[in-house]
């Protein structure tokens, strides 16, 4: 089966029809969610970043700041991925072939792999070595960012 | 001059024809506008949410408020001057749209409830106590928060559908 064919029986699928048939505030829900669910993903992010910068809350300790900054962040990615998924499988040729789509994946899968093998190591430490702590947060964000950013150019190219 | 002939002249400034011509200003804008959006309301959001006792209730409350204000503020400077420019290369289509009306409507409301909740309810003693369960009034500004935040978002990710 080629990717062609793939892309084909996904858009013919009963699901894909039930989104696109549908009203096109459907659409603009799913939108909302996408943009809600990455707001909270990025918050926890930028939480946990700047606690392990000591930026904020250096007083307080990792642990407590972390565990709850997790849970924002899987409900934010929960949220994402759900929304985003649909959103791709009512209209998969639209996106498959566009460059700032692949490019959103490709930085996507990226982020997750930092996140888990990286990311949380050093987060789950007290007191991580500096350089490293803020090299992780500084690649972990622009990763992060530049999903967001190739996120809005998927609708202009 | 009416609101609609002054947006169309705003709109032919050099700088709102450079974005609206541009190929990737608007989204670049756009995606920073999301960007700020996330650490100025996400942070917000994390605050609130401390302040109805859902999240991080070991650290005291004031504290987060306090800590996280800057990061918050420094993302709300990015997302206005982010939104002012994409207004400029839209304003002739947002000035007649009611949902950027609304969504003006909240940030508006939004800004009334922190203003009440820095100067009146923060300000009373009960509020500087390092306590979990925290004043009603509290809660009620923070649920407000929360509430027209969200609805402030919506609105705008509306603007594209409804305009």
């Amino acid at each position: 089966m080629s990717i062609a064919e793939i892309l084909t029986a996904i858009q013919d699928s009963a699901i894909a029809h039930a989104i696109s048939k549908s009203n096109h505030m459907v659409a603009a829900g799913l939108q909302i969610v996408h943009v809600m669910g990455f707001i909270f993903l990025l918050a926890a992010l930028v939480l946990i970043s700047l606690r392990l910068l000591n930026l904020v809350m250096k007083n307080e300790p990792m642990s407590v700041v972390r565990r709850d900054a997790n849970r924002f962040f899987h409900i934010g990615l929960v949220l994402t991925v759900l929304s985003g998924t649909l959103m791709f499988v009512a209209t998969p040729k639209l996106y498959f072939y566009k460059f700032a789509f692949e490019l959103k994946m490709l930085l996507f899968v990226g982020a997750i792999a930092l996140q888990f093998a990286l990311f949380r190591r050093i987060a789950a430490q007290e007191s991580p070595h500096p350089v490293l702590a803020r090299a992780t947060v500084g690649v972990s964000l622009i990763v992060w960012f530049g999903i967001g950013l190739a996120g809005r150019m998927i609708g202009f190219t | 001059m009416s609101l609609v002939a002054l947006a169309e002249h705003v709109e032919q400034w050099p700088l709102a024809i450079a974005i609206a011509e541009s190929r990737y200003a608007f989204p670049l804008i756009e995606g920073a506008h999301l960007i700020g959006l996330s650490v100025a309301v996400g942070l917000l959001f994390i605050t609130d949410l401390r302040l109805t006792g859902v999240v991080l209730k070991r650290i005291p409350a004031m504290h987060v408020l306090h800590q996280l204000r800057p990061w918050v503020l420094g993302g709300f400077a990015m997302i206005f001057i982010t939104g002012g420019l994409l207004f400029l290369a839209e304003a002739s289509m947002l000035v007649t749209s009611a949902v950027f009306a609304w969504k003006l409507l909240f940030i508006v409301l939004a800004g009334i409830n922190a203003a009440y909740f820095e100067f009146v309810v923060a300000k009373r003693p009960v509020a500087q106590d390092d306590q979990a369960v925290l004043p009603a009034g509290m809660k009620f500004a923070a649920l407000a928060s929360l509430t027209l935040w969200t609805l402030v978002i919506v609105c705008g990710r509306l603007i594209p559908y409804l305009s």
